[in-house]
């Protein structure tokens, strides 16, 4: 029982009950005292000196237990917060020896032994450090590698939990709120029946190396992509996990399926004014004019059938552009490639770009302009070449130009008969101008050179975009072989999924309509911040922000006045914070503002809570500052002056104390999110635990 | 004394015989004096020797295609003010690009409009005057 006080409450204890004893003694001394002397006019006499004795002694008692307690009780207590933040939380920095001068050499032998602990640390982190960074190059190797997988790639555990993501794998299964997270269920993204009949059919097979093919689609938007499983893992009995390699293929179907239809279409609105027609000239007397009437339907449907060939044609060459080998390439590249095979076949070439981005099969344009170039230097029309890009209307104009003999088109003509490369007899080297729904000619400039010139009907300039989402990739291994516990009471802090968060507000009071201007929150997944699961959207909050505020986080009117509405972005943010224990540096101030929408969303915020104010107090008692500030700062965390008071910022901040927060709690006993919420509720006065 | 109009001459050079019998049909009912090849091949030589004040020529021939006919007459001084209107049923835009750029004076698709063809013979003679 008294080994559940704190120091400071037993010491207390300690010094009151030596209060009370002192007093039965001189009760007792005096009672005995008057008894023997047996004169009762005295009474008054021992009845005063006995009170005044019980206030000296209470009144020494209380000031020795308050020298006691400032001096000795708070210092250790403090000295014990720095100890274990040291021993548990790799702090490092010079203890404050002051604060506990009266414990004679306890403060210098405890500062020692931190030191100590701390250069044994280096040492050991020195010889780890050179370790990790070869590991660290390599692993970063591997991760260039795996982000630059043209295709989705997911490793998901025995249970279908996420523990691997590429960026493509994000931009095929939902970015934004929706994007995927370490941990979740892919079923949440894809969904389940192909992936768990497959992952079924797999294990049954028996076999490690066997992969099956499958179609899946997303839960959202219905994307239809083609994917293959192949099994991973499963050894000592456990469930398998899994690869699952992702290609969309809904753009494939809908091109496809748009072509289909057009040549559906083709036959029946031919077919229709063609039998038509024959019809007609069926019933009209052979060398005599069509009647009226004969004459007119006969118009109607040759009008009908030419309208129709044209628009189809039309249609046709526009879905020209759904042509898969065509992509967007730089016109320095293609340049480069051309003068390569130019010179190749020694002839000379200069070459000008644009910086232009063409809409073109690279390879097919290279093997053209390059094959065309070899024929005129075989014919002697010219043995020099000036290749310039320009940009042309929305597309671009490749001018291949020399000066000599001009080039008929009759020759032009012949030459784009000839196979593409010589291995290709039956690739012409016209239906490159075909596939690029474009066309070839000769012209003469104006300074008497001559040009070929071919334009590319889609280009845009290179422009310096922004900073691109880094496409890293996002992992966890250990959630392949993590075990789960159903209860969150009995499961470990870092076997728990965490979402740590911050709301940025128009003021302090949310029942006298103030309301979220910013919201941010940073996901914890097996005692590691997962860096690309981050939620941080700024809030409409539909009504003025005090300059007050404004001052405090930085966010403007001007700033929010496009920004969604607190319901749609809460909403999202239920859906980030699925499955995980909230928490917040003052939940019960952030928890308000949520938990006052729920009527209106038709959602609960029932998520477990930590309160990092509370753990601050569990792990360095209550006399401290608990501030986010105070806290960080103790635990050797910095803040960029720039993110605090930020949303983003202060919630990295408070992540990153909890981070820290967890082992010492493990090093005070308290493993589980259970034993943790039982100790917090002992800090209730502090402020409200909210499970 | 008022010079008498001389007849506007065109050439037509059209491998298919039922636009022919249409463009002829046309061309009388204009006053043009005109007159109809169906092979590239010969187009040349006969506009050489005929000197057309139009050429009205298709672009898919056998043999030899409209471009380079149409090349083929920009590159000769002689024929500086023959005009050229080129057809096609194809009509895209890069065509007609392609042919402006070879030196043809105007391009229409087919099938046309008559009135559209006539506006278009019109201005072009009416040019070439």
């Amino acid at each position: 029982m008294l080994n559940r006080l704190s120091l400071r409450v037993r010491i207390f204890l300690f010094f009151a009950a030596l209060a009370v004893g002192a007093l039965i003694a001189l009760g007792v001394g005096l009672t005995l005292g008057y008894r023997r002397l047996g004169s009762p006019e005295t009474l008054d006499a021992f009845v005063q000196g006995g009170v005044v004795a019980a206030f000296a002694i209470v009144g020494l008692v209380a000031w020795v237990w308050y020298l006691f307690d400032v001096n000795v009780a708070k210092p250790i207590d403090i000295l014990a917060g720095a100890l274990r933040a040291r021993a548990h939380a790799d702090v490092t920095g010079e203890m404050n020896a002051a604060i506990a001068r009266y414990l004679g050499d306890l403060a210098p032998a405890a500062t020692a032994a931190a030191a100590s602990l701390s250069e044994t640390r280096n040492a050991l982190a020195e010889a780890v450090a050179r370790e990790t960074t070869r590991l660290t190059d390599e692993k970063a190797r591997l991760e260039a590698l795996l982000s630059d997988v043209p295709v989705g790639v997911l490793l998901c555990s025995g249970d279908h939990a996420l523990a691997f993501y590429n960026g493509q794998a994000v931009d095929l299964i939902g970015a934004g709120s929706a994007a995927p997270g370490l941990d979740r269920q892919v079923f949440d993204y894809l969904r389940q029946g192909p992936i768990q009949l497959a992952h079924e059919r797999l294990m049954a097979t028996g076999d490690p190396d066997a992969a099956s093919d499958l179609l899946c689609t997303t839960v959202n938007g219905a994307r239809v992509m083609a994917a293959r499983m192949r099994l991973m893992g499963g050894d000592n009995g456990a469930i398998p996990g899994y690869v699952l390699t992702l290609r969309d293929v809904t753009a494939d179907m809908a091109s496809q399926a748009r072509r289909e239809a057009l040549l559906a279409e083709v036959f029946d609105r031919v077919r229709r004014p063609a039998a038509n027609l024959a019809t007609l000239i069926e019933v009209i007397p052979e060398g005599s004019a069509a009647p009226g009437r004969l004459d007119t339907a006969l118009r109607e449907e040759v009008l009908q059938l030419a309208q129709a060939v044209t628009e189809l044609s039309r249609r046709h060459d526009e879905s020209r552009d759904d042509g898969w080998p065509l992509t967007m390439t730089r016109d320095f590249d293609l340049l480069e490639g051309l003068r390569a095979r130019i010179e190749a076949d020694g002839l000379g070439v200069t070459t000008t770009a644009a910086d232009l981005l063409l809409r073109c099969n690279g390879f097919e344009i290279i093997a053209l302009i390059s094959g065309l170039a070899e024929e005129m230097g075989k014919q002697g029309l010219a043995r020099d070449f000036d290749l310039q890009v320009q940009e042309d209307g929305t597309g671009g104009l490749i001018r291949l130009i020399w000066a000599g003999a001009s080039l008929p088109m009759a020759l032009l003509d012949q030459w784009l008969e000839r196979p593409l490369e010589p291995g290709l007899s039956d690739v012409a080297r016209r239906s490159v101008l075909a596939m690029h729904a474009t066309e070839i000619w000769p012209e003469t400039l104006p300074d008497g050179r001559y040009c070929l010139c071919l334009p590319i009907p889609q280009a845009r300039r290179v422009v310096r975009r922004p900073a691109p989402i880094a496409r890293a990739v996002v992992y966890d291994f250990d959630l392949l072989s993590k075990a789960r516990n159903a209860k969150v009471q009995d499961a470990r802090l870092d076997d728990l999924t965490y979402v740590v968060f911050d709301t940025e507000t128009t003021g302090l009071l949310p029942a006298q309509g103030d309301e979220i201007v910013q919201i941010a929150a940073v996901r914890i997944v097996n005692g590691r911040r997962v860096d690309g699961e981050v939620f941080d959207t700024l809030v409409n909050p539909r009504r003025p922000i005090p300059l007050s505020s404004t001052e405090v986080h930085g966010i403007t009117e001007a700033m929010v006045q496009d920004a969604p509405f607190v319901e749609e972005v809460a909403a999202r943010f239920h859906k980030f914070a699925e499955g995980a224990v909230l928490i917040a540096h003052n939940a019960p101030f952030d928890m308000e503002f949520l938990r006052r929408l729920e009527p209106k969303l038709g959602l609960r915020f029932d998520h477990p809570v930590l309160d990092t104010v509370l753990l601050s107090a569990v792990v360095y008692g209550q006399h401290e500052v608990h501030s986010l500030d105070a806290l960080t700062h103790r635990l050797g965390i910095t803040i960029p002056e720039e993110a605090r008071h930020t949303a983003i910022g202060d919630t990295v901040a408070t992540a990153d104390a909890f981070l820290k927060l967890m082992p010492m709690l493990a090093g005070l006993g308290l493993q589980t999110f259970g034993e943790v919420v039982g100790e917090v509720r002992r800090h209730g006065r502090l402020l409200k635990d909210l499970n | 004394m008022a010079e008498v109009a001389r007849k506007r001459r065109v050439l037509v050079v059209e491998d298919e015989d039922n636009i022919a019998i249409a463009l002829d049909y046309l061309m009388t009912r204009e006053g043009y004096d005109h007159d109809r090849i169906a092979n590239g091949a010969e187009a040349m030589d006969r506009i050489r020797t005929t000197h057309p004040d139009l050429v009205l020529l298709d672009v898919m021939l056998p043999e030899v295609s409209g471009y380079e006919i149409c090349q083929g007459v920009r590159l000769d001084p002689d024929l500086a003010d023959v005009k050229i209107l080129m057809m096609t049923a194809r009509g895209s835009a890069i065509e007609r690009r392609k042919g402006l750029a070879l030196g043809a004076d105007g391009f229409i698709s087919k099938p046309f409009e008559l009135q559209e063809l006539r506006q278009e013979v019109r201005r072009l003679l009416g040019a070439a005057s």
